[in-house]
């Protein structure tokens, strides 16, 4: 593949790639972070993917991976100032803000980062359970049981027994 | 008919609309007899087109995230880096360079026999310190440079110079004793032999002469050591010491 079949290809994912980073980090710049750190990771890494792999699940392993890492680094980072509390704080601008309205939105957005993810990948992006399994390097039994949590989750959420958090306490 | 539940990959696959054949019906039979559990997948079937619904609208397109630009930035941050890489070798040699060049600075003397500068004030000008051996005997003088400093020491004859000695005074240098001695040509003018190893920095001198802070300064090293005549840098100090070197080398 020639550099500017790359970059066509990568092109193309690059709203689902924003979307994903959008819903994982919850705020647009460190989501573009997000997004253009996986593109740099993915040009460079381009020689190292298999043929065969979904290019669109490689690169949301990359941009997954690379958000687990730096909220590693600022889980640790918090846990050294000692402000913790601030880290799951998620900043909104105003049209997402009206988004999250949508009682569903709000408790997917209140979900834990890995149910989110699982959610967006089957249910938004099509993404198969191997594929999801690829992702997260786990058994696809696992997707699954991790699959039936996340629905439940967010069930329990969107008919609201909803705890108080940051994301709705944006709505007041 | 079979009571066995559908395993849960089938009931995420129903959900999601990837179950189809036979599989799918007995899903659906399953659940036309566990209306509980029908409600719940159902309610999951609606969460899932909903979230697909409010997720689906593609985000405005980020011109400063195509993979072209990202491409080019990388490229220019990598030669960026390379250049900063080059800087940083260029600043080591040029370190490197200037910390070799100025080996030995501030371990002493960044003068030539500044020493032999600093002692012909201490004693001729300054008066701060006695002398370790008083005499007007040459040969005095010269047999205990050879004890205290090195046989070696070559002494100038000046006493058909018009100048005779007055005595001698020690110091310490790091690299072993140094020597002064004070000659005066009876008219008041002061000159100093002064005589020590070679230092750490300036192994041997090159002859030189020079003037600092009222102080004249005529050096030249000579057999592994290295000497100075000091005297004051005025006419009759430059006449004296230009007598004195004269006569030494």
């Amino acid at each position: 593949m020639t550099d500017p079949h790359i970059d066509e290809a990568l092109r193309a994912l690059l709203p689902r790639l924003r979307r994903f980073a959008l819903w994982l980090a919850r705020d647009p710049n460190a989501a573009d972070d997000l997004v253009q750190s996986t593109v740099e990771r993915a040009l460079s890494r381009w020689s190292t993917r298999r043929e065969a792999e979904s290019l669109r699940a490689w690169l949301f392993a990359i941009l997954y991976r690379i958000y687990l890492d730096g909220k590693r680094r600022a889980g640790f980072y918090a846990r050294i100032l000692g402000s913790l509390a601030q880290e799951e704080e998620p900043t909104w601008p105003s049209a997402e803000r009206v988004a999250v309205a949508h009682s569903t939105l709000a408790a997917f957005a209140s979900l834990p980062v890995e149910q989110r993810s699982l959610l967006l990948w089957v249910t938004v992006e099509g993404m198969s359970y191997q594929e999801v399994a690829d992702v997260l390097q786990v058994p696809i039994g696992t997707v699954m049981s991790r699959l039936s949590r996340a629905r439940r989750a967010l069930r329990q959420l969107g008919e609201g027994h909803v705890p108080e958090s940051p994301a709705l306490r944006l709505l007041k | 008919m079979t009571q066995t539940p559908p395993n849960e990959h089938d009931i995420h696959a129903y959900v999601d609309g990837h179950l189809d054949g036979p599989a799918r019906g007995e899903v659906e039979r399953y659940l036309a007899r566990h209306p509980e559990r029908e409600a719940e997948v159902l309610a999951w079937r609606q969460d899932a087109q909903q979230l697909r619904a409010l997720l689906a609208g593609d985000m405005a397109p980020s011109a400063t995230l195509d993979p072209a630009l990202v491409r080019a930035r990388k490229r220019h941050r990598r030669v960026a880096r390379l250049a900063m890489a080059a800087a940083l070798v260029l600043c080591l040699a040029v370190g490197g360079v200037a910390g070799w060049a100025a080996r030995g600075m501030g371990a002493g003397d960044s003068q030539p026999m500044a020493d032999a500068m600093e002692a012909y004030r201490l004693l001729a000008v300054d008066h701060g310190l006695g002398m370790d051996i008083t005499t007007g005997n040459e040969g005095d003088l010269r047999s205990w440079v050879a004890g205290r400093v090195d046989p070696d020491v070559h002494l100038p004859d000046l006493a058909d110079a018009g100048f005779r000695p007055m005595g001698g005074r020690l110091f310490a240098t790091s690299q072993g004793p140094a020597a002064m001695l004070l000659y005066d040509d009876g008219n008041g003018h002061t000159v100093s032999f002064y005589v020590r190893p070679p230092g750490p920095v300036r192994h041997m001198l090159p002859r030189g002469q020079r003037e600092q802070d009222g102080l004249l300064a005529d050096y030249w090293s000579r057999d592994g050591h290295n000497y100075a005549v000091v005297a004051l840098a005025n006419a009759a100090g430059r006449l004296a010491a230009q007598r004195v070197v004269g006569r030494s080398i």
